[in-house]
């Protein structure tokens, strides 16, 4: 049988939302990862008031960048609205306070997407791809809000693309669509381990980040959002919620790409792997104990995927949680040992009656939520 | 509060206390080295570097 072509960037079902796109795939189309907003390894379900540290991760894959502390709130699924059919889950974002940013002030919540997944398209070449950015958004406020797609490049090889779009109607969600050409200019990394294109949802940044120039490349430049668009961190109690991000190549949205839990877990676990059993359970293993003197121990983690890089932090739960059998030893610190890609150690210190070179496992002890984040975040 | 120490692989590590007793370790390719930075510019002075295990 011979092969047909299609002259069209999409072909729609009949099914309202299900389509497929010229992106070359119906699978893997979206270069967003956790564009569901599904996976929550660092904080779970709990809210997050944000400091002035940049990048800070919330849901998995998403950082904010915000300059002043206790801004922003957010939360996997905040203050419990519908999420947009199709979806479960949406990140929540709620205005501390009405905070009139100052011009070097920024506040935006990003995706930093890793080279690998879009050397593909092309971007700093003649041949750039053109990508259509979509998401579903809600608001308690109205009008033209703003993001970018950047290379968080300020000097001369910088190049951003700000678009707004409108939130017509509060407290309702709206699906957005934007088409974005391919940059031919700029400098993007290629197929690397390093961050290549930020998509950025605009919250409130100041003058110096934000251009009257939408909805065209500007290099060069680095832009989060459109003078004059809203500024949720404006408005003390506004709400902003997103789901159902995804970048694809092509002129079209097409329905949004559903991955498998476990898919999208493990497409997380590249850049950030947590231990975790702070949402319930007891005695949970974390690794091969080897008892290195009297008093310290080994734990050896082998991660769940092999992590984009070396993870360049790890975050532990008080020593005091932790527990070795056998030997039924608690501990005082904790100190990192080797890092890998594959692989992390660290050991337990300040016990008492151990014996060097025996092994075992570490745990969780019985009483307390134990934790190791082990981040190779972009 | 910060600290710091060195692995017996010669890596340096910054240490970030937190209150609830929870600490972060970090590198000079983490994010939070910038706040770290940022943090020592302020006046601060980190804790005495730990030995290391």
């Amino acid at each position: 049988m011979a092969y047909g072509t299609v002259s069209a960037d999409i072909i729609q079902s009949s099914v309202p939302g299900v389509s497929l796109g010229a992106g070359n795939a119906s699978i893997m189309k979206n270069r967003i990862i956790n564009g569901a907003m599904v996976i929550s390894q660092y904080n779970g379900t709990n809210s997050v008031t944000l400091g002035a540290v940049n990048p800070q991760y919330t849901l998995d894959r998403w950082c904010f960048q915000t300059s002043q502390a206790s801004k922003i709130s957010t939360q996997q699924n905040q203050n419990s609205v519908t999420p947009p059919v199709g979806f479960s889950n949406y990140l929540g974002i709620t205005s501390l306070s009405a905070y009139s940013s100052g011009s070097s002030d920024y506040f935006d919540v990003t995706q930093r997407i890793e080279g690998f997944n879009t050397a593909d398209l092309g971007w700093g070449t003649a041949n750039a791809k053109t990508v259509t950015l979509s998401f579903w958004v809600q608001s308690s406020l109205t009008g033209t809000f703003s993001g970018a797609l950047n290379n968080n490049t300020g000097g001369g090889s910088g190049a951003s693309y700000v678009f707004t779009y409108s939130i017509p109607v509060a407290n309702t969600w709206t699906q957005i669509s934007v088409t974005v050409p391919g940059s031919t200019s700029g400098t993007w990394s290629g197929a690397s381990n390093a961050a290549s294109i930020y998509v950025t949802f605009n919250l409130g940044s100041g003058s110096s980040f934000l251009t009257s120039t939408t909805n065209s490349w500007t290099s060069p430049g680095q832009y989060f959002g459109s003078t004059g668009s809203v500024s949720v961190v404006g408005t003390n109690g506004a709400t902003f919620y997103i789901t159902g991000v995804q970048l694809e190549v092509g002129s079209s949205a097409t329905g949004f790409e559903y991955r498998q839990y476990q898919q999208e877990l493990a497409l997380c676990q590249r850049y950030c792997y947590a231990q975790d059993n702070r949402a319930g359970g007891i005695y949970y293993v974390f690794g091969t104990m080897a008892a290195q003197t009297s008093s310290n121990a080994f734990c050896i983690v082998p991660y769940a995927v092999t992590m984009r890089a070396t993870p360049n932090s790890v975050t532990f739960s008080a020593a005091n949680t932790f527990y070795s059998d056998p030997s039924n030893a608690n501990y005082t610190g904790a100190q990192i040992d080797q890092l890998g890609k594959t692989t992390g150690v660290f050991t337990l210190t300040g016990t008492s009656g151990l014996t060097p070179g025996y092994a075992g496992r570490i745990l969780s002890n019985n009483t307390a939520a134990a934790y190791v984040i082990w981040s190779a975040e972009l | 509060m910060y600290s710091s120490y060195t692995t017996k692989f010669g890596q340096l590590f910054y240490v970030i206390k937190h209150d609830d007793g929870s600490e972060t370790h970090f590198t000079n390719e983490s994010p939070y080295y910038q706040a770290y930075l940022k943090w020592l510019e302020a006046g601060n002075q980190p804790l005495p570097a730990d030995t290391g295990a």
